[in-house]
């Protein structure tokens, strides 16, 4: 077993550069992940969350997306550095994506074993027949009938698609899986059901995954490692644990207080004051002090560190909850 | 007893395809009182959505009869129509699709104000603003068009709209599942205290049941067109009886990493709504299935104020 982390993100920041000005989407963002670790990465719209998971695959449209610094390393490997030869060989086969919206991430016009196979043809060097018997395999793996072969997309439901889509990324057997809010377009007994067959073949494939979302009752049930992120930057970091039960920071508080509970009665919720600044424009300092209550002058002042609060757990910022 | 606001009576709403009827609305019943809501919830393609376009007359019903503030208003001319609407309002669900592109948010929102209540020039922007005001809307985006807009913003946008005439009614038609989590919560709490301050009654459409807990005062739970419970908000969150709401309840991921509720996977997806068999549509994806499923079953009080439908609690 080598000690390198499956993955490792230092320092990234990406702007993009548009007409009417740069959008800092992603501010010196620094992520560590360990083989078979499910991280969640948690933030509201608009946070850096998707366009961190484009740059670790560099799938970024660059213009008008722009890396301006950072590493991410997968393997040891610094993907920054690649070219474009190499990048093929690990998107899709080592990093793969599981993307948002299932109606749109599939093409219309190729049936679903079609496009299952395509990346098991590619890049495991089995011919075309071959290749679609273990897409068949696959697919049957993500508890979808064989016969639904040849079937195009617009004949399979929401959840079938995202099932599918599920097979597509886990055909090459990945050490990597970028779920974006795989289960956000689906109903809730649908969502459970794919939420549940995802954790599943991670374990039984060996495959680390950050999950994106925005539902921190979806990372409650499928995280290790959490990571709230705002405005682009790491509020909290820590095991699902230290940041759900020994909550620190503000936001990540916020964001607590603001779910409508299931299992107990609440008399008001308690959002969060204000809008998410804007991207173009934030906020000198901390980029949260405007909507914070634990806001004090020196947060408006300088830009705010990480913290370490020991045992992995750290914050972003200088007036923690206690 | 006073009159509801709202009253649906045997309310159908079927469409015709080239495979049969499809029963998207199949007798449904229900009350409302001034200030109250009414949650519906249910998946996607349970109907929940044609049901509440139905009542507004954005789709004719098919059979059963609509009653708002006693006046059956099932067929009513359109001179009338249009004084209801005014009165009933709706917030869509897709903020993407809702607005018009060409319209800048100002001109949105003016629109009804413009059109009903005549307001024009000075008067008509300063009521704009104060309607961006109570969404939460900043000012700088009053002449922006939506496609500028993220999805939060832009079903502000449609709530604006939907205030703008001072409804007594509307459909909240998912209105947050857009939304982020804080953004939401502002959300609900604006519409919570619009319904305090004008008595507004609301139908509230979602998926997200713990958000239907929050609002309602009472909720109906609606499986491929028809309602299989239906009772007070806590009631059935503390006592749900048919199979599929507990099984939606035990969906929810639940944020609270200590609750280690077993979870009830439902197998299976939906069925369609096409030429559905009589008897329970829920039955081939129900754990307490047996051979009486198959028999016509009918909404039934169980205990004062809780209906479900269901063979086991048929007598």
């Amino acid at each position: 077993m080598s000690e390198e982390k499956t993955l490792s993100i230092s320092d990234l920041v990406v702007e993009y550069h548009t007409d009417h000005g740069v959008v800092h989407a992603v501010n010196g963002v620094s992520l560590g992940l360990e083989a078979r670790e499910t991280l969640g990465l948690v933030g509201e719209t608009g946070a850096g969350k998707t366009t961190i998971a484009m740059s670790i695959l560099k799938i970024l449209p660059t213009p008008p997306a722009k890396i301006v610094s950072g590493e991410v390393k997968f393997e040891g490997q610094d993907i920054m550095k690649m070219d474009s030869h190499d990048l093929r060989k690990v998107r899709g086969n080592k990093i793969s994506m599981i993307f948002q919206d299932p109606m749109t991430a599939l093409n219309p016009v190729f049936t679903i074993g079609e496009q299952i196979a395509e990346g098991i043809h590619l890049h495991q060097n089995l011919k075309k027949g071959d290749a679609e018997i273990k897409a068949m395999e696959m697919l049957e793996m993500v508890g979808i009938r064989r016969e639904r072969f040849t079937d195009y997309p617009h004949q399979f439901s929401g959840g079938m698609k995202q099932r599918a889509i599920i097979a597509i990324a886990l055909a090459c057997n990945p050490k990597l899986l970028l779920a974006d809010e795989p289960t956000t377009a689906l109903d809730v007994t649908i969502q459970a059901q794919v939420l549940d067959l995802i954790g599943e073949l991670k374990e039984r494939l060996n495959t680390a995954m950050i999950l994106i979302t925005h539902d921190l009752g979806v990372v409650a049930k499928s995280c290790d490692k959490v990571a709230i992120i705002y405005a682009g930057q790491i509020f909290e970091y820590g095991t699902k644990f230290q940041v759900y039960a020994e909550t620190r920071h503000p936001y990540t508080q916020g964001l607590f207080d603001s779910l409508p509970s299931i299992n107990k009665e609440v008399p008001r919720l308690k959002p969060i004051p204000g809008l998410m600044p804007n991207p173009m424009d934030l906020p000198a300092g901390c980029p949260f002090h405007p909507r914070c209550p634990r806001a004090m002058a020196e947060c408006s002042e300088r830009a705010i560190n990480p913290t370490d609060l020991g045992d992995g757990h750290w914050v972003r910022c200088i007036n923690p909850i206690n | 007893m006073s009159t509801p606001l709202l009253e649906v009576k045997e309310l159908s709403k079927y469409f015709e395809t080239p495979y049969g009827l499809l029963h998207a609305v199949d007798h449904v019943n229900f009350k409302i009182d001034r200030g109250k809501t009414l949650g519906v919830v249910g998946e996607s393609g349970c109907g929940k959505t044609t049901l509440g376009r139905t009542i507004l007359h954005l789709l004719d019903s098919t059979r059963g009869k609509i009653f708002f503030e006693g006046e059956d208003i099932t067929h009513v001319n359109r001179k009338r129509l249009k004084e209801l609407r005014a009165q009933m309002q709706i917030i869509f669900q897709d903020p993407y699709s809702s607005l018009n592109p060409r319209m800048t948010i100002s001109e949105t929102i003016g629109e009804p104000l413009r059109l009903v209540k005549n307001l024009k020039g000075e008067e008509l922007s300063r009521e704009v603003r104060r309607l961006m005001d109570v969404v939460g809307l900043a000012q700088r985006f009053i002449n922006t068009y939506p496609h500028e807009l993220d999805g939060g913003r832009r079903q502000r946008i449609g709530i604006a709209r939907a205030l703008a005439l001072n409804p007594k009614f509307i459909v909240c038609d998912e209105p947050v599942s857009a939304l982020d989590v804080s953004i939401q919560a502002q959300v609900i709490n604006l519409l919570l205290d619009l319904q305090d301050e004008w008595g507004l009654t609301y139908i509230f459409i979602t998926h997200d049941l713990s958000v239907v807990r929050y609002l309602s005062d009472e909720i109906c739970v609606m499986y491929l067109g028809q309602v299989v419970e239906k009772c007070d908000a806590d009631e059935l969150f503390r006592n749900p009886l048919h199979s599929y709401t507990q099984a939606l309840l035990s969906a929810i991921p639940s944020p609270d990493i200590f609750d280690k509720t077993e979870r009830v996977l439902l197998q299976g997806e939906l069925a369609s709504p096409v030429n559905p068999k009589p008897g329970c549509r829920f039955y081939p994806r129900c754990r307490n299935g047996c051979e009486d499923c198959l028999k016509p079953l009918e909404l039934v009080e169980v205990s004062p104020g809780h209906h479900v439908a269901c063979h086991r609690y048929s007598f």
